[in-house]
């Protein structure tokens, strides 16, 4: 012990009461006895005589105490047995817990739910941590065989006792700890437990109370070290119920340094904690007697507490928590006025045993409460499960099952009568039992030395159960040949006999169910797992498996109830822990589409595996008929819960992500257009529609780059499309986004140009924008002289948006096709250049964007490079030309592809008297002018009204400066009427007079007639 | 004797031992076993303060005590014991001690190989001897494992599963029937097993798929998996027990400095976990990276250091003989290593100094020569 890391020098503690042996102590015997063993066996004088005295001392200080001291353990079956049997004998009126004390409201809401459930506290909208820290949760995991649950269940089904969380709020559970508390180092700890079965000198979780969730619970377990089964599905989902939450637990007892823990698993010879304390604690208390019950427990507190490190975080704050938690007692007795003597304080054995000052109902009051801060928290009830419990503490994967079971057997065995907190079916207030008068105070008792006898005794073994063995051993098989093992009753008697050779062998008359485990191991899993489940999860389901609680209808938040209530019509189990396939027809059933809109609302706000569409989508304009859902509230029902704090229904949380959406500090244009999306299809609120539209108006204006620019084309055609098909007029806001778009887009557009870091894709984007809403921005007041403008201010300085900038201006009318061609010939002309081509050819194909009539010219362009082209310069540069069009062009290709399929022949025959449309047009003979002069003018009936009236066109004339004279039909200075007709049509109707000739002796036959 | 052997088996190294344990062990006992299954497990696991002995036994196997436990049971019940693992993780070591524990004989063993046959686990003929006098009791040779079954002792099958299905089926029966028939003889044909005869054989979990064990076999034999010790300290005083008894066999007085030892755990640790990561074969390196292994590279560092370098052991050539036991494959093996020492070792030594810049020298030194 004296060579003992680190262990607390008592000179240097934080002011607490004396340590010096109280005269009259019943214990001086004991005392005397431990200090000859100290000085016998120990290497110096003082190390282990101060710890083997102080222990002794620690008890009896601890049970001088006037205020009756509870000391339990966390999921210990033997500290709820003897809670049950003490609360029955004392019948107390108060019950101080060790529990934060803002979770007091929620201890009703119990009554309503299914264990083990988790109390939760959490919080959001932070104001005093950092917001990095957001959002905090805590759980408090409440089961059955625990002595909290018994103590709250006396509590809230006895008339006139009142029950008082005393420990430090969850607000200060981040005040204190804020390392510890999920975020920090603890969440990296290991534990010899969840480290495998082979311990080591790691640190172990915080046994200040709180644990964040282990990294991989099962990832480090006995199991995997077997190194053939991977935990499966159910049971990993099971471990993540409490998600990130840190986690909080009355009692939590564990050696505090990582080279006690594994020395006493070395002497105790056996694998993991949870097993030392079956056998050396568990066991032999479930039976002890009240007062050896709290003596032992109070020595086992003090042992782990003078064997802490001196500089040990966690000490500090333990001591913080138990002055509040004295303070908050002293408190409520002077504000009660309830005698001492009828309170009992239920707190782990390590705060037992504490030598604070402010210690006892007697203590000093110099302690002052820290305000919390102004974070907003929220509580509730939350699902658990044991598998959730043991990865979140760090115990061995089965140990609260088996924990379960010991309970159930020794209430069994004992005929204790256990408080429980019935369920209320009808809704009604559960009526509670008269307390009994006659009470058993025990304080009035002399204390006498029950350490003595116990440390001095062998421990009472559990006696041999054969029924018991047999009925795991057959069960054990069963399971194995369900898994697909090839396991059978030779097994079945191997295990046996394993498991009692085992249990020999340790020292134990009955195998426990860790023996058992072990022996089904080694006699039925061979050298692989044939299916998901190995023998060691089977064994644990033996023994009772994980069980999953549940939150009952009453106890859940109003949006959770909220939305039980709108999805009844569709008639499912919806709080059944397995999915529920719905079915929606909304053709034959109408009266379901409120029930689909909840589902679409409820897709949007949870996690995608609570509600996942099967079959059905709905995007803008566009609904399903039938719907098909699988729906996982009853099985993720922490993700309801964790909605409801956000608001009281599912719109209102909605309407407040979107909000928040739009008004994040990150929030562009882009995601405003998002959320107006989501509001058109998930919320039937204009009004909202419109603020979010005018949101995204404002973003917009306020952008300095084009980076979401492609998003805001697509979703603000998306959105044109539905208003143009839905709705009688476009809103207001959108049209101030088309006009504010179009002026800020032509603003930005000489800056993109020459700007390195803005793409191709974006400057193509931000063209597509100005040309795709032009039409629409003119008509409501823009100048198309601004784009001009923009267009001509644009100098850009890479291939690619040079091209753009071409396609533009040959939309605006100012590059001719035949010059934009002439443009591109020379660049194929000139060897400089040529390197640079793909990228004007890549810019080419972004143009598409906004310039989809330049197809056929891009693929032109393409057909050229590669006819022209000598393979010298082609082939090397046709990866570069593929990368360039895979990278930048991918949406633009199937346009390209079509076109080439309409321009090339379709099949290899026609190939070889194939002449390429551009080669036909450049060797016509009368090429159209269609700019000329002297271009005929068509005859017609158009050309005839604007001959008769010609005012109109002459006004127009004049207002646009144009001067001009009017011809007739046919006149023209080149050619005679026959100019009129195409050259193809003349070249066909010149080679192929026939039919003509026929059609014209048809019609003046015809005539004549 | 034992100076005179190279290397004792465990009954003979721990006779002395064995012979204490016996003298004082007053519980039940299986069989015509020599010592009680608490007494096995001390033997293995080592003694502690709270066992209340004279006199301290040290730890020879250090793995998970369940598995002691567990292997135990196996060999007291009716089943026999097949401990499976990695390369390197201690199975023959531990069978070699629970046979000396429980029955004083830990040498009747059969090598299973690809060339083992049904013989060599039964019985087969001295010729010669058969000629001269005919096919009788005297003129048989029995297998090591037949011997077993004679005197009540557990036989050992080392890499059961290097050996041939048909082969490997033969110990159905003996494990079963737990006898063996001789045909050839008329009279005396029938060699029954005594109390206390069971069979621990190993498996290399690497050569699955090689030679299947048949369903019926894998009945009559308990699975004790040994996992590769991933636990630091524990690692390292497996190493220091192994080295140390390595250093007394070659009569070698060499200290192996902490720091050392430390670098070279740490770099399996690297290893493995990089091993861990890689998604195909070529990604990691041919090495099981046991235990065992680096046990053999500081072997072989010391041996060197000895007889080459100036009796004292550097991290030079700590790193030459990781290199050279690790690079089995030319370029995967190699390139990994350079990687490793690039990657992580040479920002560790800017970092930590200490001896790691001298471990990075002579890795690079060790890659460059391969190369």
């Amino acid at each position: 012990m004296a060579g003992v890391p680190g262990r607390r020098s008592t000179g240097h503690r934080r002011p607490v009461m004396s340590d010096l042996p109280i005269p009259s102590s019943p214990f001086g015997a004991l005392r005397e006895q431990l200090l000859e063993a100290a000085k016998t066996f120990a290497d110096g004088p003082d190390a282990l005589a101060d710890i083997l005295t102080g222990m002794v001392d620690d008890v009896d200080h601890a049970l001088r105490e006037p205020l009756e001291i509870f000391p339990v353990c966390h999921h210990s079956p033997a500290s709820a047995l003897a809670m049950a049997r003490r609360l029955r004998e004392k019948q107390p009126k108060v019950i101080y817990l060790e529990l934060c004390e803002d979770l007091q409201p929620l201890l009703q809401e119990l009554q309503n739910c299914r264990l083990p459930v988790a109390l939760q506290a959490f919080a959001s909208e932070l104001d005093g941590f950092p917001s990095t820290w957001g959002p905090l949760s805590v759980v408090a995991p409440i089961t059955e065989a625990s002595a909290e649950y018994q103590a709250i269940a006396y509590a809230l089904t006895t008339r006139d006792v009142e029950i008082v969380l005393v420990d430090r709020s969850t607000d200060h559970v981040f005040q204190w700890d804020p390392h510890g508390s999920g975020k920090g180092e603890s969440a990296v700890d290991t534990t010899p437990e969840a480290a495998g079965t082979q311990p080591h000198a790691g640190k172990t979780p915080g046994a200040a109370g709180t644990a964040a969730p282990s990294p991989s619970p099962a990832s480090g377990s006995p199991a995997s070290a077997l190194g053939s089964a991977q935990p499966d599905e159910e049971q990993a989902e099971n471990a993540a119920l409490h998600g990130e939450a840190v986690g909080i637990q009355v009692g939590h007892l564990r050696p505090r340094f990582g080279e006690l823990e594994e020395h006493l698993l070395r002497h105790g010879k056996v694998q993991h904690w949870s097993e030392w304390w079956d056998q050396y604690v568990e066991q032999p208390l479930i039976n002890a007697d009240y007062d050896t019950y709290r003596q032992v427990m109070a020595l086992i507190g003090s042992l782990f507490r003078r064997l802490t490190p001196a500089n040990d975080r966690r000490l500090a704050i333990d001591e913080e928590r138990e002055r509040y938690m004295w303070t908050r007692i002293r408190e409520h007795l002077a504000a009660s006025g309830v005698d001492r003597s009828d309170c009992i304080y239920v707190c782990g054995a390590f705060h037992a045993v504490s030598r604070v000052a402010e210690f006892g109902s007697d203590g000093a009051h110099t302690y002052q409460i820290s305000p919390r801060t102004k974070t907003r928290w929220l509580y509730g009830v939350i699902p658990s499960s044991y598998s959730a419990i043991e990865a979140q503490f760090g115990h061995a994967p089965g140990t609260v099952s088996i924990a379960a079971a010991t309970w159930n057997k020794a209430l069994k065995r004992t005929g204790i009568t256990p408080f429980r907190l019935q369920r209320s079916q009808s809704g009604k207030k559960p009526t509670k039992a008269k307390r009994s008068s006659t009470s058993a105070p025990a304080s009035t008792e002399p204390v006498t030395d029950r350490l003595s006898t116990f440390l001095a005794s062998p421990p009472l073994l559990d006696s041999f159960d054969e029924a018991e063995l047999l009925g795991w051993c057959v069960e054990i098989v069963r399971l194995a040949r369900d898994n697909g093992y090839l396991a059978s009753t030779a097994d079945a008697i191997a295990v046996f006999e394993t498991s009692i050779l085992l249990a020999n062998m340790r020292g134990r008359r009955r195998p426990t169910p860790y023996d058992f485990t072990d022996a089904a191991i080694t006699c039925i899993e061979k050298d692989s797992v044939p299916k998901r489940r190995d023998v060691r999860r089977l064994c644990e389901i033996l023994f009772g498996g994980d069980r999953v609680g549940r939150v009952g209808y009453d106890s859940l938040p109003p949006l959770a109830r909220d939305v039980y209530d709108r999805l009844a019509p569709l008639g499912l189990a919806l709080e059944k822990h397995t999915l529920q396939r719905a079915l929606l027809d909304l053709r034959a059933k109408p009266e379901l589409q409120p029930c689909s809109d909840l589902l679409w609302r409820l897709r949007y706000l949870l996690p995608p595996e609570v509600v996942r569409p099967i079959m059905g989508e709905r995007h803008l304009g566009k609904r399903s008929i039938q719907e098909s859902w699988d729906l996982g509230l009853g099985k993720y029902q922490r993700a309801l819960i964790e909605l409801g704090y956000e608001g009281v229904t599912v719109e209102q949380v909605l309407e407040k992500r979107l909000r928040q959406a739009v008004h994040a500090r990150q929030a562009t244009a882009a995601t405003a257009l998002a959320a107006v999306e989501d509001s058109l299809l998930y919320l039937d609120n204009p009004r909202l529609t419109d603020n979010l539209g005018a949101r995204a108006v404002r973003l917009l204006a306020a952008e300095r780059t084009v980076d979401d620019a492609p998003e805001v084309l697509r979703r603000i055609r998306r959105l044109l499309a539905y208003y143009r098909a839905n709705q009688p007029g476009l809103p207001d806001w959108f049209q101030e986004f088309v006009t504010a778009g179009y002026a800020h887009y032509c603003t930005l557009l000489p800056t993109v140009c020459l700007d390195e870091q803005t793409t191709v894709e974006h400057v193509a984007a931000v063209l597509g924008f100005l040309f795709s809403m032009e039409n629409l921005a003119l008509s409501l007041g823009c100048d198309r002289t601004q784009l001009e403008l923009a267009v001509l201010q644009s100098h850009p300085e890479t291939p690619g948006k040079q091209a753009l900038i071409w396609a533009a201006q040959h939309l605006l009318g100012r590059l001719s096709l035949s010059e934009l061609r002439e443009r591109c010939d020379e660049l194929l002309a000139n060897p400089l250049v040529l390197p640079s081509f793909p990228q004007y050819l890549s810019g080419f194909v972004q143009a598409l964007e906004p310039a989809p009539a330049l197809a056929p010219f891009v693929v032109e362009l393409i057909s050229k490079a590669f006819a022209r082209l000598p393979d010298s310069v082609l082939l090397p540069w046709l990866p570069t030309l593929l990368i360039t069009l895979r990278n930048q062009g991918g949406a633009m290709l199937p346009r390209l592809i079509d076109e080439a399929g309409r321009t090339f022949p379709a099949r290899l025959s026609d190939v070889d008297s194939w002449v390429p449309p551009w080669e036909r047009r450049a060797s016509g003979t009368a090429a159209p002018a269609a700019d000329s002069a002297d271009a005929p003018v068509p005859g017609g009936p158009v050309t005839d009204l604007l001959i008769a009236y010609p005012a109109s066109v002459d006004a127009v004339a004049n207002l646009l400066g144009c001067e001009g004279t009017w011809r007739s039909p046919g006149d023209s200075a080149a050619a005679g009427p026959q100019s009129l007709i195409s050259p193809e049509v003349s070249a066909l109707l010149a080679d192929y007079p026939a039919t003509a000739h026929a059609a014209a002796d048809l019609l003046l036959t015809s005539a004549g007639r | 004797m034992t100076e005179q052997i190279l290397r004792p088996p465990a009954e003979i190294k721990y006779a002395e031992e064995l012979d204490w344990l016996e003298s004082i062990d007053d519980g039940p006992k299986p069989f015509s076993w020599r010592l009680s299954p608490r007494m096995v497990r001390l033997f293995i696991l080592g003694s502690e303060p709270s066992d209340g002995l004279d006199r301290k036994i040290e730890q020879k196997w250090f793995g998970d005590r369940t598995f002691v436990e567990r292997s135990i049971v196996t060999l007291a019940s009716d089943r026999g014991l097949l401990l499976i693992g990695d390369p390197g993780t201690g199975k023959s070591w531990l069978a070699e001690l629970l046979a000396a524990a429980i029955c004083r004989n830990s040498t009747l063993v059969v090598q299973g190989t690809a060339g083992t046959t049904e013989d060599h686990i039964k019985y087969s003929w001295n010729v010669s001897m058969v000629i001269a006098k005919g096919q009788s009791r005297e003129s048989l040779i029995p297998s090591p494992i037949m011997t077993a079954m004679e005197q009540g002792m557990i036989g050992r099958f080392e890499e059961l599963t290097r050996a041939t299905s048909d082969v490997q089926d033969a110990l159905i029966s003996i494990l079963s029937e737990k006898y063996i028939s001789i045909p050839e003889l008329e009279h005396d044909n029938t060699v029954f097993a005594r109390p206390g005869f069971s069979i621990i054989a190993t498996a290399n979990s690497r050569d699955r798929g090689v030679n299947d064990l048949s369903s019926a076999l894998k009945r009559r034999f308990n699975f004790v998996r040994i996992p590769v010790v991933t636990n630091k300290n524990r690692e390292a005083e497996i190493i220091r027990f192994r080295t140390a008894e390595l250093l007394r066999r070659h009569q070698i007085d060499l200290e192996v400095p902490p720091s050392l030892l430390d670098i070279l755990l740490r770099s399996f640790a690297d290893l493995r976990a990089a091993a861990e990561s890689a998604t195909s074969d070529d990604e990691k390196l041919e090495s099981s990276l046991s235990t065992a292994e680096q046990i053999g590279i500081l072997e072989d560092a010391i041996l060197h250091s000895n007889f080459f370098g100036e009796r004292t052991l550097t991290p030079e050539i700590l790193a030459g003989s990781l290199v050279g036991a690790l690079a089995r494959r030319s370029p995967e093996d190699l390139a990994i290593l350079n990687k490793y020492l690039h990657g992580v070792v040479e920002p560790r030594s800017k970092e930590e100094g200490g001896l790691w810049p001298a471990f990075l020298d002579g890795g690079r030194q060790a890659i460059a020569a391969l190369s």
